[in-house]
């Protein structure tokens, strides 16, 4: 090091703080041995000292903090304003996607849905991940969410279907459904979640038992409905719902 | 969350400070002021995303900077700046002339530098902060603070010795 890259490196020295940098520490040292070098730092640090002093007297005009708070309060009830108008328009919403869901339903023959009948079952889990649930047990690790949907006896001997191994898990939570547990394991597909919604990909698993005509396929069934994108089939006496936002192929990906 | 920060405590608390970073970004009190209350403006729609409340001092910072980058790029592209090349000789200014300058004359002379430099050399003289903080407030890798501040402080003294010749 010569002294003027030691000049360079000491520009940066405010106060022993700075001294723990090790190029810092490096040029203190060398100054030691340069009584000239020492003279300019001296100098040089009561320049700095002088700046930082001058420079602190800025101040804010008077007012400034009054006007910053008020304008957040002005601004707050134009919010307020804009959120009723969209959740007037929320809800138009609403009753033209249950108009819409009506008239799927019945073209696929279901005709009204029974309690206890797949398309019941469908209706209500499908309706908890849309509209929100409360996330029970939240983990990234799939052993942790098996082990905790084994010890509160809701469906935990599932098998995933490979794609979804790999998907990160968000965590579980248990639905109850004619009173039998059906596990509810959620997952993050990577795309922006909605607020309030810790996962976008829900697979849930029920005793096949639990519904009174649960369809027996082994292989996945996609279907589009109310905006999910949803794929359902059973195996070794369960019966697994897997559900996205999306059209019918969008959870594809995932089986 | 930020959720549970009072706005009005945390305005009054880092206000003065912003705008002081502010000042010396704009050298101009009505865009200083506007920087600031811009500042405070998102921390009330997005504030709320911030997860660590450590931060929050940080993030204003960050905020104002980002926001006074946006300004800027609306009126002009920054010039390319050639950083290889090794600093000029440092002139000798005694303390004493420093002394003579007022704060209005110092922030103009900071004013002077370029855009890359003058945040840097702010937030340096301003807040105290480490150098690992005023990467994280400006987003640039601790070695581009450290070129950047010799520069611009080498760059600054050159500016207030003109100064003080005149």
């Amino acid at each position: 090091m010569n002294r003027d890259e030691a000049k360079n490196i000491l520009l940066l020295y405010r106060s022993e703080a700075d001294a723990t940098d090790p190029q810092i520490a490096s040029a203190l040292s060398f100054m030691k041995t340069d009584s000239d070098l020492r003279e300019w730092f001296e100098g040089y640090s009561a320049h700095q000292k002088i700046l930082c002093e001058k420079l602190r007297k800025i101040s804010p005009p008077p007012g400034l903090l009054e006007q910053i708070i008020s304008e957040r309060i002005a601004l707050a009830e134009k919010n307020s304003r804009r959120d009723k108008i969209v959740a007037s328009l929320a809800m138009v919403a609403i009753v033209a996607a249950l108009v819409i869901v009506a008239g799927l339903y019945y073209p696929r023959g279901h005709g009204p849905a029974a309690p206890d009948s797949f398309a019941g079952y469908e209706s209500q889990m499908l309706n908890v991940a849309g509209e929100g649930y409360s996330m029970t047990f939240a983990t990234n690790d799939l052993t942790q969410v098996r082990n905790y949907l084994a010890q509160n006896k809701s469906p935990a001997d599932y098998t995933l279907p490979d794609a979804l191994e790999k998907t990160t898990t968000a965590g579980c939570t248990i639905q109850n459904f004619m009173g039998a547990n059906v596990s509810m394991i959620c997952f993050t597909t990577g795309k922006p979640l909605p607020p309030n919604h810790p996962g976008d990909l829900w697979l849930f698993v029920a005793p096949a038992n639990a519904l009174k005509d649960s369809p027996a396929s082994a292989t996945p069934q996609l279907a589009e409905v109310s905006g999910m994108s949803v794929a359902t089939w059973s195996r070794d006496g369960k019966f697994y719902l897997l559900a996205t936002p999306g059209n019918s192929q969008e959870v594809q990906k995932y089986l | 969350m930020a959720e549970g920060v009072d706005f009005d405590s945390l305005v009054a608390r880092h206000y003065e400070p912003l705008y002081q970073f502010a000042f010396s970004l704009t050298r101009d009190e009505a865009d200083a002021c506007d920087l600031t209350q811009q500042t405070f403006c998102i921390w009330a729609a997005k504030g709320h995303q911030l997860r660590d409340i450590s931060k929050v001092k940080t993030w204003l910072f960050t905020t104002l900077h980002r926001e006074f980058l946006g300004a800027r790029r609306k009126q002009s592209r920054f010039p390319h700046v050639e950083l290889e090349h090794a600093t000029a000789e440092l002139p000798v200014i005694s303390p004493a002339n420093v002394n003579q300058l007022d704060t209005a004359q110092l922030v103009d002379a900071l004013t002077q530098l370029d855009e890359i430099y003058r945040a840097p050399v702010a937030l340096f003289y301003l807040q105290d902060y480490s150098y690992n903080q005023i990467a994280e407030i400006l987003e640039i890798p601790l070695g581009t603070v450290k070129s950047r501040l010799t520069r611009g402080l080498a760059r600054l003294y050159q500016l207030l010795s003109d100064k003080i010749k005149s």
